[in-house]
């Protein structure tokens, strides 16, 4: 064992003292959780140029109600309540009387008219939008941009333009306007967490609203960032052992020490890499949401799940990685051994979303009891809002132990033979064969 | 009381007398290649024992097999009177034939793991020790990516003594060494034997083979062909050579009666003789037609007789 933590200390200080760790620290978290991060920080600096959408009403009953709604909308709801700064665009309502001898021709204007960023969009109110006839298409409104399939303000549209028609057929109907405003009365569901006991005052909890934060983003985070060390740490073994093969190195170790020390003591370097990546990164999160005052949804609970299964993936992934560094003679080898020794890693982030989504769906529970998947979704079901079994993590961790005592195993015994092995190419019988022989 | 006494002597002079390594009929294939086959050599504790050998004969797999990188399939290794199988002794020291260094670190850092590696006591002390008797002292801090090839070699020599171990094996540590480095390991080398270390080195430098080492060991397609001290070597093949120098060279040497080979090496030939052919004839063949400078009765060389037991194979493949 100390010959062990000998190699590891190198392999770690080796590690940690290059420009590539501290830099990929930084560079890391940005690369694979930027886009997330940079999604909720800026969701609400939105740009704030004004948008003209014309509307072609072949109605006629439609627009006005759009205007109104337009300049409510824009008296009230564009500016900080407080700094009073324009921080929502203005939506211009600009009414287009209906072409009827060539109504196409004047659609295609209109078109090039949002190509030239003249208008932001166009609205084409359908005829018979009242009362919906034979003809599906007069009764259609469509909406006419450049991207209006995540256009908001196609959104925005739909509320004044069906609370519109509502009114005017409840006019029809002879129902009293302001029993009709009663009956529009749209109310939101708000999602909330769950009431528990607060163990300090002994009294009940409130329920927190339910957020995005604690949805999506935690486990997310926790995924990649699991993700990202086992990258720092397990995958690099390959071309590492295979160069210090080449390099000759390992032979002149291998007088000192047996393979499998050499080998986990790589690997151990590995783990104490990521555990001092992780710790910075927690640590750093956990400062950072108390800052901002979210300091209710750290999940505590999580953070020691999240440290086992992390050693117990780079243990697993590691000794494999170092195992089939061992068995490459040249860089060409390693790089085509490395994709197919990363699927265990890279498959479940397909999976992610689904997980997120439904951590308690058969497809969720199954996925993360198969041990390489465990340690990701696993962790992400644990670190979604909703509770999940509690003898699920404890198969899970049981399973992934046992799959990591024989990755250890059979990759100390195709490192012991690989690692003197020159000039053979790695296939899968020979690595098996090596693995059961020895 | 007495009795007492005699068996601690007899302990003693065994434990003296023991020998550090015994292989004992050990064989080892790699497939359908036998690399060593039947192989048993003692080597006694405090020796230099020289292992020898054409290319792919045996000498490196001997060695791992001794250093239990490898396993033999048959036999038994004993080091120090013990078998081991499957770990590290730190108290020896290994140089591989093709060996390579972390070219990172710096050299003392380097040679700091390296003795820890070996639970190595006084580690700082031998490493200046070292690093001044090879005249590597003001690179210490230096990365070992900023040494030249020769100096490498001595940074990986001292790597694999630097906690001065009992047994040291060293692969070829003298391929690719200017005259002057070679000489500072020799005399290291030779340092160790005198502090009670046993030394068992492979070469192809026969010259240093037969300066340095007390038993000489030639293993030939995995077998053990020669095994002993250079003089019961040398006396076994019996003063069959003639070294001469004439004033025509090589040219008087043909169709003389007795004369088996005859190697040119320019200023001077050696003449290997048939058995009971009488040296005084030839002496008197060859001064009929030229004279002669120096005429010398000698044993084989160790080249000599390494290049008589490997090359007919070589010859018989040439003309293959």
């Amino acid at each position: 064992m100390r010959k062990i933590f000998i190699l590891a200390k190198r392999e770690y200080r080796t590690a940690v003292r290059t420009k590539s760790f501290i830099i990929g620290l930084v560079i890391a978290p940005v690369f694979f959780g930027g886009g997330l991060i940079a999604y909720f920080l800026l969701k609400d600096k939105v740009d704030t140029k004004d948008k003209i959408i014309a509307v072609l009403d072949r109605s006629g009953v439609i627009a006005s109600a759009l205007e109104e709604a337009a300049n409510e909308r824009n008296e009230t709801y564009i500016f900080d309540s407080i700094t009073e700064k324009k921080i929502k665009p203005a939506y211009i309502i600009k009414t287009v009387q209906p072409d009827l001898t060539d109504p196409n021709r004047q659609k295609l204007d209109l078109s090039r008219q949002v190509r030239d960023k003249n208008i932001h969009a166009f609205l084409e109110i359908g005829h018979d939008i009242i009362h919906p006839g034979d003809d599906p298409e007069r009764s259609r409104i469509k909406y006419y941009s450049e991207n209006s399939f995540v256009d908001d303000i196609k959104n925005w549209i739909s509320w004044p333009v069906n609370n519109r028609i509502r009114q005017l057929r409840a006019v029809e109907l002879n129902i009293d306007p302001q029993a009709v405003d009663d009956l529009l009365y749209w109310i939101n569901i708000d999602g909330m967490g769950l009431i528990s006991m607060d163990n300090k005052t002994g009294g009940l909890k409130d329920a927190r609203e339910s957020n995005p934060l604690e949805s999506i983003l935690i486990p997310y985070i926790l995924m990649f960032l699991m993700f990202m060390m086992v990258m720092m740490a397990a995958v690099p073994l390959l071309s590492a052992v295979m160069e210090e093969k080449m390099e000759r190195i390992a032979e002149v170790l291998l007088g000192s020490v047996t393979p499998f020390q050499f080998m986990m003591g790589k690997v151990l370097g590995g783990i104490s890499v990521s555990l001092t990546g992780s710790s910075i990164y927690i640590i750093g999160g956990i400062i950072t949401a108390t800052q901002l005052g979210y300091e209710d949804v750290i999940p505590y609970n999580i953070i020691p799940w999240f440290l086992v299964y992390m050693v117990l993936n780079i243990l697993m992934v590691g000794s494999v990685m170092a195992a089939l560094g061992s068995a490459c003679n040249d860089s060409k080898d390693a790089q085509s051994l490395q994709f197919p020794a990363m699927l265990p890693l890279i498959l479940p982030m397909f999976f992610l979303l689904p997980v997120i989504k439904e951590p308690l769906g058969v497809l969720a529970t199954s996925l993360s009891l198969i041990p390489p998947f465990t340690p990701l979704l696993m962790l992400v079901r644990q670190a979604s809002p909703v509770s999940i079994p509690t003898w699920q993590p404890i198969a899970g961790l049981i399973g992934i132990v046992i799959f990591t005592v024989i990755s250890v195993w059979a990759g100390g015994k195709i490192f012991r033979t690989g690692i003197l092995m020159q000039g053979k190419k790695p296939k899968l019988s020979t690595l098996i064969k090596w693995a059961i022989k020895g | 009381m007495q009795q007492k006494q005699i068996m601690i002597v007899i302990i003693a002079e065994y434990y003296l007398n023991m020998n550090t390594i015994e292989l004992q009929g050990i064989s080892k294939s790699f497939e359908k290649h036998k690399a060593v086959d039947d192989l048993t050599l003692h080597v006694p504790k405090g020796s230099i024992y020289g292992f020898i050998g054409p290319n792919g004969s045996g000498k490196t797999t001997t060695i791992r097999m001794i250093m239990n990188i490898l396993y033999p399939d048959s036999g038994s290794i004993k080091l120090f009177g013990t078998t081991y199988r499957g770990s590290r002794l730190d108290n020896i020291g290994y140089l591989p034939e093709e060996r390579g260094l972390y070219k990172k670190m710096k050299v003392k850092e380097l040679l700091s793991f390296h003795g820890q590696l070996k639970n190595g006591k006084n580690i700082n002390n031998e490493i200046k020790y070292w690093l001044d008797k090879l005249d590597l002292q003001k690179w210490s801090n230096k990365k070992v990516e900023t040494l030249s090839k020769g100096m490498s070699q001595k940074l990986q020599f001292i790597a694999t003594i630097i906690d001065r171990p009992d047994l040291v094996i060293l692969d070829e540590p003298f391929s690719g060494l200017d005259p002057v480095n070679a000489d500072i390991i020799r005399s290291a080398v030779l340092e160790l034997q005198e502090n009670g270390t046993t030394v068992v080195f492979s070469t192809h430098d026969m010259n240093m083979a037969e300066k340095m080492c007390d038993f000489i060991f030639m293993i030939y397609k995995g077998k053990k062909v020669l095994d002993g001290t250079l003089s019961s070597i040398q006396d076994k093949y019996g003063n069959d050579t003639i070294k001469i120098q004439t004033e025509d060279g090589m040219s008087v040497l043909n169709n003389i009666e007795g004369i088996e080979k005859v190697t040119d090496f320019g200023r001077m030939q050696e003449l290997k003789i048939n058995e009971n052919t009488d040296t005084q004839k030839i002496l008197a063949a060859v001064m009929a037609n030229t004279k002669v400078n120096k005429f010398e009765i000698a044993k084989p060389s160790l080249n000599d007789i390494f290049i008589r037991i490997a090359a007919p194979e070589k010859e018989e493949g040439n003309n293959a």
